[in-house]
Order: structure tokens, then C-alpha cells, then sequence
């Protein structure tokens, strides 16, 4: 076993909407990575996986707040820490972001190389202006992107160069955890084949020690990630290698979205997660029994109200799930559909 | 729908825009009918009379009397006769003549009137002052010995030789009782330059500039939408036509066609109703900008595709699936142009190039009446303070509506 | 620079464009109406006048003028040729004055007090408009409706109540006019103490009237902006709240210059008239009495320099847009 560079636990945050409810979008998420690995989080839309993505960066701003858990990162836990010194100290050198949408993450009318000096000078701020641009020219030359785009301006850029020159700024201080959120989901198919390929080489070229990807295409975490894990309504319910989850999944609701694909070629577009009738829980007041239970065909009366306990099984206990039923239990049911 | 409407009124500034602006047409309509007549109506015979209740003095000389007696009746009586100019005046004369002052409060009648009664001297004749002002002082004086000299007035009347009658006497205990005097007459907001009661006045105007705003806002609303759904729905030549002309009157002020069409128009042909049409004309540009701007994006949805697939008609595809989809924004536009309407009409008003002056007042024209009898200079407040006050609720209420559907329709705006 | 270039050429040629069309509708727009405008402002002029040899001069006086006795394309062309050579015929009620030599008296006037106020008044409604947004709770909650009370008095109300607080009131200001009644103007210390102190009620009427619209504008901008994903993302990036509002702001701001633009044509319209209230030797005051006196001349030659103003600003503000928003240059390439 390598060395955890992300350890979460328990972690809990909730939204709180302009009518002043609660919206538990994360509730109780527990999981590690291990240096050099990556982490692929699927689930519908809505199942609280962005969400979980902001949670991880212990920088918390309107609408969303954090609860409890904990965030340890390389060993120092970032979840009690203060705001500021959170932002100065963390944000960009411990862990870093794509957001979802990088087609709007820059300033349309800043020049690239500004914003790359902002960024830098958070954590060194005497920092030159010469060396910052050094520095920049080579990574972005690391990473195949031409010195020149530095120079302009994000509105002069194509989506799939904005796209890539926000993971080169995300990573230009070569952080520890990268959470990716969607990077590739709205580019075209060629776009997207550059930007998983980029994501290959910052993991290999030591740029970044593990990565959290999150996305609703289910054959690109095949493609890109070690290990699955599936969200729902604000939860995990199921946790294995990539083979294993999409090979082998034993939880009824990753079983319902994995069961239909096919071993699908890198960088295409495969099914979305759709299959599945009936829509998620409402978080303002999650069900107390399985989150799942409404819209699970296999589910029993008892699944309604019990608490659900997470499952280890496999080799080492590697594998998690969160299901009432067990695991032979269930490998039992599917073998008769 | 009904579910949009309910998303509305949970905004609270939709609703206090909403609530000023019902109370205010509330007004327009209930008032006339407990105070109904002619609003151009001219009842004083001066211009200028303040606020308040007016009593006819013959009439409660004829009203049966009762005696009241009260003991600061005096006081209030002697305060009201010295006005504050004169009481500075009287300290100005103890000033001149060399008399200590220190400690003297002014509006402390009784101190002031005792002084006064021991040191003033007709013949005096302070260094420096001129004979007009001393013939003031020598006014003042005969009013103040006047304030105690009788206490009571007679009221005569001449009999059939023309020889004055005593009919009655007036002492100072004496009261009617307002309710029984035959002619009282309320003027919460005074008479303006022709005498015409302000109040009646103003509610009969406001009623003009909103029906004013709402014909221009209703020209300009209707041939910006026309515009702007041939332009953005039909596109090609149609929309590079629409857009450069829509352009260049976006450019050249409206206020400034405005001015040169009421002036050409001519005095006599220029009623309300033209001017608010002329109005309509000249402001439509905006309307047409964002309608076309609209329609360009919902052109390429889903539904309206299919309509045009299923062989609808222009005009039926315009209503039932473009109409519905940018209806907050004509609705929002509409409201907009409404308040700049009522707000043009009382700037030409205040140009002179207003609707003619004879049959109906409009905000602006009581403004520009306001204004050339000075009544900003010389106190009369009440000639145009409501009026600027009713212009501002107005257009206020309807910008309040309008903030409020913004924010249910464009959602990042939200609080 | 190509991107600048073929901006700067195309704001140009719709400069000379909209010039074109605004001097034809002032030259047309009069002589549209049915009424024959030679009778109808003769008549004005004449009103009491018992002379018929004095109307008739009048009316010849009128004829000749403007031409109107000749086919209408030919008029126009001696319009557009007097036009060129800065001739705007002669006034009627201040006969026999030229119109031009009016105009250039009263425009100083106006282009020193309307430019600096609709600009101050642009600036701080900016930024109170920006600090409402940033601030948000309660601070906006007084501001905003404060701010939209406030652009709603109509500008000529603002200078009403401004004159009878500060001048008849208080009298801390003078009454109107645009320097003390008893002086000549030149360059002593003493008339421009003067010019200053009647400037005062003017300037701060039209700043005041202009902060409201343009501070609930910017607040709405702010928040769209400070809602946007860029700022997420500069967030999560460590980067200062203190840095990433001065981002927001530049790029609210910028939209609000293409709003200026766009609005100062209705902004002036509002301030002219407040001119009015002051007699403010202005533009204002010059159509005002223009109008008064049936003074067509001088009407239509106020009014013509009203839209040449204007769009000479709107061409400015656009070109100035044009450099410092990237975004222009990047819609260009895009073209």
C-alpha cells in the first residue's frame, strides 16, 4: 500500500438555499487516495458529486457550508483551519480545482499571464515578474501549449485551449490532490482526447500526486482512473478498482448503471447515467433508510427505514458498498435477470 | 401562468411598486367622485392661496355664537398678528436705538410687547434709517396698540338711508362652530397661479400623464415588438433594414425628434392624446433591441422547429410559440416605457411644447405653470412639490414593479 | 491592431451615417406637417402686431430664409451648403442676430456643465452601485431602494427642490443664471468666483438625478458578475476576495461605458430641461426661449447641435470602449 495523500472522513456540508433551508448535499463521505493514484466519482446529476468537489478544498463561501468531517491532506488535516489561512497556505499548493465549466473560469478581460501572476503571487509575493513568466513559458511548453496564449486574452482563446490552459494554471504550483470537475465534458471529442492526455502526463511528469475526477460519463473514468467510486443523493454507495466497478458492481444502483456498457474505447462518448427510472431523494430531508430504496427494484420494507452500514469485502476489504443485502445475496438476484 | 403570477407577488419589490401604483389609480378614480366638478375650474380670484380650510367670513358672522372662554386665547391671538418678520424688526429698532437686547427671546410675545411699549417713541428717529422704514415701524406700532385697544368688533350694515346700523357685536370670547357655517372650504393643497384648487388639479392631471404613459408606452410597445419579431424572426434583409434604422434612432436622441415633431405639430393640433402618440413614436427603439434579441435565441429551440415542420403559419407561430416565451420581457419593456412616457411628456411640458393648455391638465403642465408664475421662488411650495412628488411615485412604482420581475425572470439577480 | 482598426472603421462610417439621417430628419421633420410652417410661425410672430406691412416683411423675411418657395430638394441643398459653411440663418427674436453666433455662446455653457456632471454622476453612481453589490446586506437593502427613489425624481424636480433649499431657502446659492446679473463676463477672479457659485445648484441637480440609474445598473452588473464562474474559480485558486472584486468591478464597469453611451442621448434631454429651471445660459435656456418665441431658426439649429453633440459622444465613448474591453477586439477577430 502507498503513501495516503487524501484521506476524508465522515465529511459533511449542506447548501443553505435563499429561503433559508438546508440542503444536505454531502452527507458522511468517507474515502483515500494513495499517492501516484486517481479517483473517478459517477453519479446523475444532482447526486451531490460536484458539490463534493467544492466541500474538498476547506474554503467555504455562501451558499455552501461546511458541518463536520475531515479533509487530511499529506497528513495535515485542512478541515479545522482558518479561511485565510486556508487560501494562503492550501489553495493551489495542497490541492487544486478544474472547475466545470472552464469555458467561464478565466477573466474575459485579463491577460493570462496577469491572472498567472495572481495566482503565483498568493503564496510568494515578492515573486518577479520575469521569473513568474519563466516559469509559466515552461511549463506551459511542458504541457504542450504554445508561450503565446499567455499574452492574450481568455476571450481570444478556443474552448479547448481555455480548457487547457486552466489546468496548467490550476497546476502550475504542482499541487498535491487535483480535483477535476467535468473537465472534459463540454469540449469535442478531439479537445477531449487532449485534455485526458494532459491529465496523464501532470500525473506522470510528478505535477500532481493523485487526482480526484469526478464525471457523468462513465466510460472515460474506465479510461482514466484506478479506482470508482459512485455517489448518491449525497452519499457513497458503492467503492472499487475501475475493472471491478465496471466489471462487478455489486450495489443495485451502480449495478442499474453499469449494466449496460459496453467496454467502451477511450476518449468516445458512452451512455450517460440515465438508465434508471424514478429521480433522486429530496436532500432538504434525506429519507432515513437506503437513499436508494424508492426507485431500487430488489428493496424490502425493512430498506425504508433501517440505517444502511458501509460493507467491506474483497481482497483486503478494498471493496465498500452500502446495501442492506449481501454481497452473494445480490450477485444471486442479477444472475436472474 | 398562475404559478408565474404567484412567483411575482412573492417579490417584495413587485408588490410595493404594485401597491403605490393602485393607490395611486385608486386616487385618480375615487376622488373625483367625492370631490367632482371641473378641475380647470378657476375659484380664487388671487393666485397663490396656501393649504387649509377655508371659512367664509360672511357666513360665520351670520352663525349663531357660543362662548368659549380660554385662557390662551389672548396669547395665540397677539402670535399670530406679529409675524416673525416683525418680531425681528422690533429687535432690529432696539437695536438701533441703543437698547440692551441680551436675553431676549423673540418668540416670547408678551416680553417682546412689553418692551416695545416702553421704549418705542414715534419721534425718534435712529441713525441711518430711512423714513420708509420708519413709517414701518410706525405701521407696526398701531397694529400692535391696535391688538389690545377694543374688545369687541361690530358688525354694521347699511339700512335704507345708507346710514351705517349696528347689527351685532363680536367679542373676543365668541366661537362658531365650523359644521354650521354654510361654506367651508378644504384646500389641502392650496390654489395655484389661476386659482384653480391644486389638489383637484393634481389628481385630474395624474390621471392624464398616466393615460399618456400608457398610449405611449402602448405605441412604442407594439411597434417595438412588430420590429423586433419580424427582425429576429425573419432575419436576412428584413432584419438588416430593421437593425439600421432601429440603430440610428437609437443614436439620435428621441428627446431631441420629440421637441421638433410637438413643434411642428403646432400648438393647436397638439392634444394629449398626440402627444403621447408623438411619445410613442420617438422611444420604441429599446424595445425592438432587446424583443429582437430574444427572438433570436428561442428562433432555434426544439418546439418552434417542429412547428415549422408541421407547416404553421408565421403569424401562429409567432403567437403560440414565440409570444409566450418573451412576454415578461414586453410586459417589463412596457412598464418602462410607461414611466418614461409620463416622464417626456412633462419635460416637453416644461419646454412649452406640451399638449395645449385649454382642456385638461397634465403633470407637466402644472409643472410649467408652476414655474413661470415663479412659485418655486416665491414659496409656493404646494404649486409644485406634489407635483414633482406624484411624477416620482409614479415612475418610481412602476421601476419597483419592474425591478421585481427582473429578478423572478433573470434568476442570478436574486437576492 | 486589425481587430481596432476594423472597429474604428465601422464606428466611422455609422458616425457619418447617423449624421446624415439626423440632419435630414431635422431639415424634413418641420416640413412634414400639413399647416404651411410659413403662415403658422408668421402667424405667431405676428400675434398683435397690427402692421400688415410689418407681417408681410415677416413672412417675406421667413420665405427667403429658408427657401421655401423652392422644390424642397433644393431647399435642402442650400440647407446642407449653409450647414458647411456654419451658417444657421438668422434668429427672429433676437433679429438681427445669427443663430450660430447664439449657439456658440450657450454651447460652452452646456458642454462645461452637463459633461462633468453626467460623468461625476456616472462615477459615483458606479461605485455606489458596486459597493451595494459587494456589501449586499443591509447596506443595500437602504441603498437600493434609496437609489431607485432617487432616479426617478425627474431631473427638472431635482433642480426645483435643490433652487428652493439652497437658494430661496438657505440662500446659500444664487438663484439662477450662470454668473451674478450685474457683470460682464472676462477673466477676472471675481466673475469666475461668480461662475463657480452659480454653477453649483446646476452641476449637483444633474449629478444627483444621474447616480440613482446608473448605481442600480452597476449593482445589477456587479452581482451577475460576481455570480460568474471566473470568480469561483480565481477563489478556489487562493487568490484575495480584495483582488478578485477589483476583476468584477472592471468588468461591470465596462459594459456601463456602452451603457452611457447609449443612455446619454435620454440623460441630456432630462438635464436640458434643467437648465431651464436655473436660466441657466445653456442650450437649454436657448431652446427654451426659442420655443417661447417661435423662433424656428433657432429652434432647428438647437436642436441639430443637441444631436451632433450627442452622437460625437456616443462615437467617443464607443471608441474608447473599443480599447480598453478585450472583449470587442475578440468579437472582431470573430467577424
Amino acid at each position: 500500500m502507498g503513501k495516503k495523500i487524501l484521506e476524508v472522513k465522515n465529511l459533511k456540508t449542506k447548501y443553505i438555499t435563499r429561503f433559508h433551508e438546508d440542503v444536505y448535499a454531502v452527507d458522511g463521505v468517507s474515502f483515500d487516495i494513495e499517492e501516484g493514484k486517481s479517483l473517478g466519482v459517477a453519479g446523475e446529476s444532482g447526486c451531490g458529486k460536484s458539490t463534493l468537489a467544492l466541500s474538498m478544498m476547506g474554503y467555504y463561501f455562501p451558499p455552501l457550508h461546511y458541518i463536520s468531517g475531515d479533509i487530511v491532506i499529506d497528513g495535515k488535516n485542512i478541515s479545522g483551519m482558518d479561511p485565510d489561512s486556508v487560501r494562503k497556505s492550501i489553495l493551489g499548493t495542497e490541492i487544486a480545482y478544474i472547475p466545470q465549466a472552464a469555458m467561464n473560469a478565466l477573466n474575459p478581460t485579463q491577460r493570462i499571464i496577469r491572472f498567472v501572476e495572481d495566482v503565483i503571487r498568493v503564496h510568494d509575493p515578492r515573486a518577479k515578474k520575469k521569473e513568474i513568466r519563466e516559469r509559466a513559458e515552461q511549463r506551459f511548453a511542458e504541457l504542450g501549449l504554445p508561450k503565446t496564449v499567455l499574452d492574450k486574452h481568455a476571450v481570444e482563446l478556443s474552448g479547448g485551449m481555455k480548457q487547457r490552459t486552466v489546468i496548467a494554471i490550476s497546476t502550475i504550483l504542482s499541487p498535491k490532490v487535483l480535483i477535476a470537475d467535468e473537465p472534459s465534458s463540454a469540449l469535442d471529442v478531439t479537445s477531449q482526447k487532449m485534455v485526458i492526455k494532459m491529465m496523464r502526463e501532470l500525473m506522470e511528469k510528478g505535477y500532481i500526486k493523485s487526482m480526484l475526477f469526478i464525471t457523468h460519463e462513465l466510460p472515460l473514468l474506465y479510461n482514466v482512473t484506478d479506482d470508482i467510486m459512485v455517489m448518491y443523493a449525497g452519499q457513497i454507495v458503492e467503492k472499487g478498482t475501475a475493472k471491478e466497478m465496471v466489471f462487478d458492481p455489486t450495489h443495485p444502483y451502480s449495478h442499474g448503471l453499469m449494466g449496460s456498457i459496453l467496454v467502451p474505447e477511450e476518449g468516445t462518448r458512452g451512455t450517460t447515467l440515465t438508465a434508471i427510472p424514478g429521480t433522486p431523494p429530496n436532500l432538504k430531508k434525506p429519507p432515513q433508510g437506503c437513499r436508494f430504496a424508492e426507485r431500487c427494484k430488489y428493496a424490502k420494507p425493512e430498506c425504508r427505514y433501517s440505517s444502511i452500514p458501509e460493507k467491506f469485502f474483497g481482497d483486503g476489504g478494498t471493496r465498500m458498498y452500502r446495501c442492506l443485502m449481501g454481497v452473494d445475496e445480490l450477485k444471486e438476484v442479477y444472475s436472474h435477470e | 401562468m398562475k404559478n408565474t403570477l404567484r412567483q411575482v407577488f412573492h417579490s417584495s419589490k413587485f408588490v410595493v411598486g404594485f401597491v403605490i401604483f393602485v393607490a395611486i389609480l385608486l386616487t385618480m378614480i375615487v376622488y373625483p367622485l367625492i370631490n367632482p366638478g371641473n378641475p380647470l375650474e378657476m375659484i380664487g380670484v388671487g393666485t397663490f392661496a396656501k393649504p387649509g380650510t377655508y371659512v367664509s367670513l360672511y357666513d360665520a358672522t351670520k352663525t349663531p355664537t357660543e362662548t368659549l372662554r380660554l385662557s390662551d386665547a389672548g396669547d395665540k391671538r397677539l402670535a399670530k398678528l406679529l409675524s416673525d418678520e416683525d418680531r425681528v424688526a422690533m429687535v432690529e429698532w432696539f437695536t438701533a436705538m441703543g437698547i440692551d437686547v441680551e436675553g431676549l427671546d423673540i418668540s416670547d410675545t408678551d416680553a417682546l410687547l412689553e418692551l416695545w411699549r416702553a421704549n418705542y417713541d414715534p419721534s425718534a428717529k435712529p441713525k441711518g434709517m430711512t423714513q420708509a422704514r420708519r413709517n414701518y415701524y410706525k405701521r407696526l406700532n398701531n397694529s400692535i396698540a391696535s391688538i389690545n385697544a377694543s374688545e369687541t368688533l361690530i358688525i354694521a350694515e347699511k339700512n335704507d338711508a345708507g346710514e351705517l346700523e349696528e347689527q351685532g357685536q363680536i367679542t373676543t370670547t365668541d366661537y362658531v362652530n365650523v359644521r354650521q357655517v354654510a361654506n367651508v372650504k378644504a384646500l389641502p393643497l392650496g390654489t395655484d397661479n389661476f386659482g384653480r384648487d391644486v389638489l383637484k388639479e393634481l389628481v385630474s392631471a395624474a390621471g392624464t400623464s398616466i393615460i399618456i404613459g400608457l398610449i405611449a408606452g402602448a405605441v412604442a410597445t407594439l411597434v417595438g415588438l412588430t420590429l423586433g419579431l419580424l427582425s429576429g424572426y425573419v432575419g436576412g434583409l428584413v432584419d438588416d433594414i430593421i437593425m439600421f434604422v432601429t440603430n440610428i434612432f437609437t443614436v439620435i436622441p428621441g428627446f431631441v425628434l420629440l421637441i421638433l415633431i410637438s413643434y411642428s405639430i403646432g400648438q393647436e393640433q397638439r392634444g394629449a392624446t398626440v402627444v403621447a402618440l408623438v411619445i410613442g413614436l420617438t422611444s420604441w427603439t429599446w424595445t425592438t433591441r432587446s424583443v429582437r434579441s430574444q427572438v433570436i435565441s428561442l428562433r432555434n429551440r426544439d418546439h418552434v422547429n417542429l412547428s415549422k415542420l408541421s407547416g404553421h403559419s408565421l403569424v401562429r407561430i409567432i403567437i403560440t410559440d414565440i409570444l409566450p416565451y418573451i412576454a415578461s420581457y414586453v410586459v417589463m419593456a412596457f412598464i418602462l416605457q410607461v414611466s418614461s412616457g409620463i416622464l417626456a411628456e412633462a419635460q416637453l411640458s416644461l419646454l412649452g411644447l406640451g399638449p395645449r393648455t385649454t382642456e385638461v391638465p397634465t403633470l407637466g403642465l402644472m409643472m410649467n405653470w408652476a414655474m413661470l408664475y415663479s412659485a418655486h421662488t416665491n414659496g409656493s411650495w404646494w404649486a409644485y412639490f406634489p407635483v414633482i412628488l406624484t411624477i416620482t411615485l409614479i415612475s418610481f412604482s412602476l421601476n419597483l414593479m419592474n425591478t421585481g420581475l427582473d429578478q423572478v425572470f433573470n434568476p442570478t439577480l436574486r437576492d | 491592431m486589425k481587430g481596432y482598426k476594423k472597429y474604428f472603421g465601422k464606428k466611422i462610417v455609422w458616425f457619418l451615417v447617423t449624421l446624415v439621417v439626423a440632419v435630414i430628419l431635422n431639415f424634413v421633420l418641420p416640413r412634414l406637417m400639413p399647416a404651411d410652417p410659413v403662415a403658422a410661425i408668421t402667424g405667431k410672430m405676428a400675434q398683435g402686431m397690427t402692421d400688415a406691412s410689418a407681417v408681410q416683411e415677416i413672412y417675406k423675411r421667413y420665405e427667403e430664409e429658408f427657401g421655401t418657395n423652392k422644390p424642397m430638394i433644393t431647399q435642402f441643398f442650400i440647407f446642407v451648403k449653409n450647414l458647411l459653411r456654419g451658417d444657421l440663418g438668422t434668429s427672429f427674436s433676437q433679429y438681427p442676430r445669427k443663430v450660430s453666433d447664439i449657439i456658440s455662446s450657450a454651447i460652452g455653457w452646456t458642454i462645461a456643465l452637463q459633461l462633468p456632471a453626467i460623468l461625476v454622476g456616472w462615477l459615483l453612481g458606479n461605485l455606489l452601485g458596486a459597493l451595494a453589490a459587494y456589501i449586499r446586506k443591509g447596506f443595500d437593502k437602504v441603498l437600493l431602494p434609496v437609489a431607485l427613489f432617487m432616479s426617478n425624481v425627474p431631473a427638472f424636480g431635482m433642480a426645483v427642490i435643490l433652487l428652493v433649499l439652497f437658494a430661496v431657502n438657505w440662500k446659500v446659492a444664487p438663484i439662477g443664471g450662470g454668473y451674478a446679473f450685474d457683470m460682464i463676463p472676462n477673466f477676472s477672479w471675481r466673475f469666475i468666483k461668480s461662475v463657480i457659485s452659480h454653477y453649483q445648484l446646476p452641476f449637483w441637480s444633474i449629478v444627483l438625478v444621474s447616480i440613482g440609474g446608473q448605481a442600480v445598473g452597476m449593482r445589477s452588473m456587479s452581482i451577475y458578475e460576481l455570480n460568474a464562474d471566473y470568480v469561483k474559480y480565481a477563489r478556489f485558486l487562493g487568490i484575495k476576495d480584495r483582488k478578485i472584486v477589483g476583476y468584477v468591478f472592471r468588468n461591470a464597469m465596462l459594459p456601463q461605458v456602452t451603457g452611457l453611451a447609449l443612455s446619454i442621448g435620454t440623460m441630456i434631454g432630462g438635464a436640458l430641461v434643467a437648465e431651464i429651471i436655473f436660466s441657466y445660459p445653456g442650450l437649454g435656456s436657448t431652446m427654451y426661449s426659442a420655443v417661447t418665441a417661435a423662433d424656428y431658426p433657432l429652434i432647428s439649429a438647437t436642436t441639430l447641435i443637441i444631436t451632433f453633440m450627442v452622437l460625437v459622444v456616443t462615437f467617443l465613448l464607443d471608441i474608447i470602449y473599443g480599447f480598453i474591453d478585450p472583449r470587442v477586439k475578440a468579437a472582431q477577430f470573430d467577424a
